[in-house]
C-alpha cells in the first residue's frame, strides 16, 4: 500500500517545492519506489527544481481528463532510478482539478506499485492546497521561523484535522511532522528569529528536520538539482537526517550550530 | 424546627436585579405582510436561525403621526397577538415593547407583553419589574455544563458555548477564537482571542494557565490592544474580570497563584 505524503505549508515561498524534490529524491535513493507530484496548477515549478522541464509532454490535468494515460505523463528522474515526477499543467488553472480525479490518479499510482507518493501542494489555503492534502497519510509541514510562517501552518494544521479524506472519515488522523527551513542559528541568538523551541511551542507537532539557510539551494535550483544531490553540505546532510527521521530512525539534530559563528568570531572575521 | 422563635423562616426565593441580553426589532413600518416578506427574504433560508431568543419590539423608529393618539396601526390587542404569533414561528419570544403611543402601550399590555419606555443605557442597574411577573419564562436556558474542547485551538478556527460555560485542555493559538456565554477555562496557553459573557454577563471571566491572548472581552467590554494590562501577568496563570466602578466598565488581569 503506498503512502501519501503531502508537502504543505500554508505561506509561500518557505521551501516546499524544494523540500519535495529533495524528499523525493531522498527517499528514492534509500530504495522506495517514489512519485512526486506537483499540485500548483498553473504556477509548475517542481519541474524546474528537478531538472525535467523539457521532458515534460503530460501533466497532471492531462491524465484526471483522461488526454493520456498515467505511464505517459510520468516522467522518469534523470539522477534516481526509482523515482517520477508527475507534473502541473501551465496552462489549466485550479478547477480543473476534481476529487474524483486525483483519487483516480492515487490509486492507479498504488496499482503501479509506488511506496511513497509526494503531493507538492501549493501557497495558500484553496481549492489546490486543500486537494493536495486531501487524500494524504502523512503531512510534512514546512515552516520558516517566522512568526507569519508559523501562523499560516497552524491554520493549515487545523485543516489537516478538518477538511482531509481521513478526518471526514473519522479515520486515524494525518501524521504530521514539522520541518523547519531556511533556519539561520546566528539570526535566533540575535533574536531576529524564532527559535526551535519557539516554534514547537506553537505549533506542537513533531520535529522531523531542520534544515539550515544556504546559498546552495538557490544555485542548485537554478540548475535543476534537488538540494539534496549537493554532496558534503549541511543543506544535504539535514533532509538526509529529516527523511531517515520520517522513515523512523533515530538521528541527532546536527547542522544547529552558528553557521556564520559567534559575535566575536564575525566581528573578527569582518576585519 | 431548629429555628429560634426569633428568625423568620427562610424564604423559597430571592429577588435580585439581573441584566438580560434581549434582541430589539426595530419596526420601521407597522405593516405585517411587509414584515413577513421581508423575515422570508432575510431568513427564509434559516429558520433555524433564532433560538428562543427573547426579544424587545421597539417602535421608537416607527414614522411618527400628528398626535400620539391618531391610528398609526398595532393599535389593537390582536394585531399584536398577530405580531407575536409571527415572530415566535421564526423562534423568536416578544418579551416587550420599547416606545410607542399611550395606545400601541395599552394595546400591547393586554396582549401580555411588558412596557419599557425608551432606549436604556447599558450600564444602568436594571430595575425588578413587572417583565418577571408579567412573562411566564424569560431568556435563561438551562445551563448544562460546560463545553470540553480536548483538541489544540488552531489558527482560523472558532468554538462557541452557548449559554454555558467553555473548558479547553489544550492551547488556544493566535488567530484562533473561543467564545462562551459564561466562564472560559483554558488550562494551555492561550494565545488567540477569548471573549466571555458573550450575551451581556458581566460577571463571567476568562482563566488560562499561560495568559499570552490576542485579545480578551467580557461582556461586550475588550481590550484596548495595548495590553498593558496584561504585562504583569504575560505568560503566567492568570484570571480576567470585569469590574464596573465611578470609572466606568474595564477589564482586570490577576494572577492565580497553584
Amino acid at each position: 500500500m503506498s503512502k501519501i505524503v503531502v508537502i504543505t505549508s500554508g505561506k509561500g515561498g518557505v521551501g516546499k517545492t524544494t523540500t519535495s524534490a529533495s524528499f523525493a529524491s531522498g527517499l528514492a535513493m534509500r530504495g522506495h519506489k517514489t512519485v512526486v507530484i506537483d499540485f500548483d496548477i498553473g504556477l509548475r515549478n517542481l519541474d524546474l527544481i528537478m531538472g525535467c522541464e523539457r521532458r515534460v509532454v503530460y501533466d497532471l490535468i492531462h491524465v484526471i481528463q483522461g488526454a493520456c494515460n498515467l505511464n505517459q505523463a510520468l516522467v522518469k528522474d534523470k539522477r534516481c532510478e526509482n523515482l517520477f515526477v508527475l507534473a502541473a499543467s501551465q496552462t489549466r488553472d485550479k478547477n480543473a482539478l476534481t476529487s474524483a480525479g486525483v483519487q483516480q490518479v492515487m490509486f492507479d499510482l498504488a496499482a503501479l506499485d509506488f511506496a511513497y507518493i509526494v503531493c507538492d501542494s501549493p501557497a495558500g489555503i484553496e481549492s489546490g492546497a486543500l486537494m493536495a492534502m486531501h487524500f494524504a497519510d502523512h503531512a510534512v509541514i514546512v515552516v520558516n521561523p517566522e512568526i507569519s510562517s508559523v501562523r499560516d501552518a497552524d491554520r493549515i494544521i487545523g485543516m489537516l484535522n478538518k477538511t482531509t479524506q481521513r478526518a471526514l472519515e473519522k479515520r486515524e488522523p494525518v501524521q504530521e511532522h514539522l520541518l523547519i527551513t531556511r533556519y539561520d542559528a546566528g539570526r535566533v541568538a540575535d533574536g531576529q528569529m524564532l527559535s526551535i523551541e519557539d516554534v514547537q511551542d506553537i505549533l506542537d507537532i513533531d520535529l522531523v528536520g531542520v534544515i539550515p539557510e544556504c546559498d546552495d539551494v538557490l544555485a542548485a535550483s537554478n540548475e535543476g538539482m534537488p538540494a539534496i544531490h549537493l554532496e558534503g553540505t549541511d543543506v544535504s546532510g539535514a533532509y538526509g537526517d529529516a527523511i531517515d527521521r520520517f522513515l523512523g530512525m533515530k538521528r541527532p539534530m546536527r547542522y544547529l550550530k552558528n553557521q556564520r559563528g559567534g559575535y566575536f568570531k564575525r566581528l573578527l572575521g569582518s576585519l | 424546627m431548629t429555628g429560634t422563635s426569633g428568625t423568620r423562616p427562610p424564604l423559597s426565593f430571592d429577588i435580585k436585579s439581573t441584566l438580560l441580553s434581549l434582541v430589539a426589532l426595530q419596526l420601521k413600518s407597522t405593516d405585517l405582510s411587509r414584515l413577513s416578506s421581508g423575515f422570508a427574504l432575510r431568513f427564509g433560508e434559516t429558520p433555524d436561525f433564532f433560538d428562543n431568543d427573547g426579544i424587545v419590539i421597539d417602535l421608537s423608529f416607527l414614522p411618527r403621526q400628528p398626535t400620539s393618539e391618531s391610528l398609526s396601526g398595532l393599535d389593537t390587542p390582536l394585531e399584536f397577538f398577530a405580531l407575536i404569533t409571527f415572530l415566535r414561528s421564526y423562534r423568536l419570544r416578544p418579551l416587550a415593547i420599547r416606545g410607542g403611543s399611550a395606545r400601541q402601550v395599552a394595546a400591547a399590555m393586554a396582549a401580555g407583553l411588558s412596557h419599557e419606555p425608551g432606549a436604556m443605557p447599558r450600564a444602568t442597574p436594571p430595575r425588578v419589574e413587572k417583565p418577571v411577573r408579567r412573562v411566564p419564562a424569560p431568556v435563561p436556558r438551562p445551563q448544562v455544563g460546560a463545553l470540553v474542547i480536548e483538541k489544540p485551538l488552531r489558527c482560523g478556527q472558532q468554538v462557541y458555548a452557548r449559554g454555558r460555560d467553555l473548558i479547553v485542555m489544550a492551547m488556544v493559538n493566535a488567530g484562533a477564537e473561543v467564545i462562551a456565554d459564561g466562564h472560559i477555562h483554558i488550562y494551555a496557553p492561550l494565545r488567540g482571542r477569548a471573549i466571555a459573557g458573550a450575551q451581556g454577563n458581566s460577571d463571567a471571566r476568562i482563566f488560562a494557565m499561560v495568559m499570552a491572548a490576542e485579545n480578551v472581552g467580557i461582556a461586550g467590554v475588550y481590550d484596548t490592544g495595548n495590553h498593558s494590562v496584561f504585562e504583569s501577568v504575560y505568560g503566567k496563570a492568570a484570571q480576567i474580570s470585569l469590574v464596573s466602578d465611578r470609572g466606568g466598565d474595564r477589564l482586570i488581569v490577576d494572577k492565580i497563584h497553584a
